[in-house]
């Protein structure tokens, strides 16, 4: 008697667990109350927030202020020249996703007068390596354009020195 | 609150095992019953299993009541799972205390385990960027060791910490890894080998980062009365601490080269005991990359702050030092199994005051111990102490 057996697909779609871009939507059951966040990197900019009530800057974007529970935020513009406050280089295990890009330095950056009134935020930087930046440089950051998998477009962003 | 005992501990050996999760956990358990051999397992009322990530590597979920099916145990009082990431084992054994402490429970099994080596490598290391906040950090490809890096880099620059002392880590706890048998290394290693070794995220080496690891612990907490009657050396938890700032994000960690969290914890554990960082015999820390064991010494404050790398240099923390410090080998010998490292940490505790150590890494006339676990990156850390005297002052609460 034939052995009865399941047949399964020959492959199955990449999980969005490895994605690291897992934005939510702007509608649906995976919409984001700051999704505003991501159509601003699509128009250019790099935001953060300023609650209009207690003043403090926030980052990343939320939709209550943690400080004093205000609902209203305004999107502020991340001042586009910050400074290189540490770095390194992912020579070893890199996330799966990002692997044909590794090595790739990883940094973190401070804009404004930070922490009283700036952002320290994190970044990738691509065609610089470890050994040229230094602890200090004066950095921006652009618009990354992350496209697919399939027809799939999301809007990121990176560091790169001035 | 009652006084809580540790009266019994169980490990499994450490490393790239050719064993499932559920074999890492029967054989934690075979240990820890095999240790309190006049314990009847009918007994244990409660259980709390600390897995940091069960349901990304081995697609497992509700594993608490599946830990019990395995070790046989009917659970009448307490049971779940505990996950802060890196310091799950430790919060498992947090509740398991509160559990014993406020007699809810009288005999209680924790366990810790994780499975992180399997077929797709670059999987479990691609589920740490979840650690820190995913959307945001994440997405720039923060796993441990590049954030580790950037601490090691400011640290460096802010404090004039060298290359050099940090290797200096990793020489001390090979050493001592060498004389534990259930370590994933046992190799003592050089300065030399550590800074030539492959280069990870610099100025971190492979050599200066904790191993993916599979591995299992387990230990059984008893209520002072039950812990009479199972064993003649019961080793007491006397307080335990933890601290977060609301900081899980980069633009909430201001200096990456201080831990202000650990330095409150820190604080708030000697007030609790009154004690002072002087009065620490075994320091069992948190050392997932070198760089963490030397912020570990300033913020508990076995020196000061930016002295750390003067500390290992001076071999202030060896056996026989001001402070012995991981004499188990820490997590740089013995690898990080995520749920199973918090549980490790006092699985050393409990050998090392009953005397069962190799002589090469045992320290002598010990009376406390802490075991400092952190978890993610460094965001919030865990602090617990363990005594062979029972404490009756301490003050808990403000
Ligand atoms: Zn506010």
């Amino acid at each position: 008697m034939a052995r009865r057996t399941l047949e399964l697909p020959d492959s199955v779609p990449l999980s969005p667990i490895i994605d690291l871009w897992d934005q939510q939507d702007p509608d649906g059951p995976d919409a984001t109350g700051i999704y505003d966040f991501y159509r601003n990197l699509a128009d250019g900019e790099l935001t953060g927030q300023k609650c209009l009530s207690c003043g403090k800057l926030v980052f990343p974007p939320q939709i209550i202020c943690p400080s004093c529970n205000s609902t209203e935020l305004e999107w502020v513009k991340v001042p586009e020249e910050g400074e290189l406050y540490a770095f390194t280089e992912l020579k070893l295990g890199a996330p799966i996703i990002v692997e044909n890009y590794a090595p790739f330095v990883i940094a973190v950056a401070r804009f404004g007068n930070y922490p009283e009134n700036g952002f320290q935020i994190s970044g990738m930087m691509f065609d610089e390596s470890y050994e040229e930046l230094k602890i200090g440089d004066r950095i921006t950051w652009d618009i990354l354009e992350i496209k697919g998998p399939g027809d799939k477009k999301r809007y990121w962003y990176y560091f790169k020195k001035l | 609150m009652r006084n809580v005992a540790i009266v019994g501990a169980g490990i499994t050996k450490f490393g790239v095992r050719e064993a499932s999760w559920k074999d890492l956990v029967q054989e934690a358990g075979k240990a820890v019953f095999d240790d309190v051999p006049n314990l009847d397992k009918k007994e244990i009322d409660s259980l709390i299993v600390g897995a940091a990530q069960p349901e990304r590597w081995v697609n497992q979920t509700h594993v608490a009541p599946l830990v019990a099916e395995l070790l046989g145990i009917e659970v009448k009082r307490v049971i779940s799972r505990t996950e802060v990431a890196c310091a799950s084992g430790q919060a498992a054994i947090r509740y398991a205390w509160l559990a014993v402490a406020m007699g809810l429970s009288d005999i209680a099994m924790v366990v810790g385990v994780e499975k992180m080596n399997t077929k797709f490598m670059n999987f479990s290391q691609s589920s740490m960027i979840n650690v820190g906040n995913r959307e945001f950090d994440g997405a720039n490809g923060f796993t441990a060791p590049p954030f580790f890096a950037l601490v090691a880099q400011r640290h460096m620059h802010d404090f004039g910490t060298t290359r050099e002392q940090l290797a200096m880590i990793r020489v001390k706890n090979a050493e001592y890894g060498s004389y534990n048998p259930y370590a994933q290394f046992q190799k003592k290693v050089s300065v030399e080998k550590v800074i030539e070794s492959r280069m990870v995220a610099p100025p971190l080496t492979l050599f200066d980062c904790s191993a993916i690891t599979d591995g299992a612990c387990a230990l059984i907490l008893a209520s002072e009365e039950k812990a009479r009657q199972l064993t003649d050396t019961p080793v007491w938890i006397v307080g335990g601490v933890q601290h977060v700032d609301y900081a899980h994000t980069t633009n909430q960690m201001g200096d990456l080269s201080h831990w202000v969290g650990l330095r409150k914890a820190a604080r708030d554990l000697y007030e609790m005991l009154n004690i002072k960082p002087d009065d620490i015999d075994i320091a069992e820390v948190h050392d997932c990359f070198t760089i963490s064991e030397i912020l570990e010494y300033e913020e508990l404050g076995f020196c000061r702050k930016g002295e750390g790398g003067k500390f290992i240099e001076e071999g202030q923390s060896y056996v026989g030092g001001k402070v012995a410090v991981n004499p188990g080998g820490g997590l740089l010998s013995n690898g990080h199994p995520l749920g199973a490292t918090g549980v490790r940490q006092a699985w050393e505790m409990v050998m090392q005051f009953r005397g069962e150590v190799p002589k090469e890494r045992y320290v002598d006339n010990a009376e406390l111990g802490i075991a400092h676990n952190l978890s993610g990156m460094a965001q919030l850390h865990h602090i617990m102490a363990y005594s062979l005297k029972k404490r009756s002052d301490v003050k808990f609460g403000r």
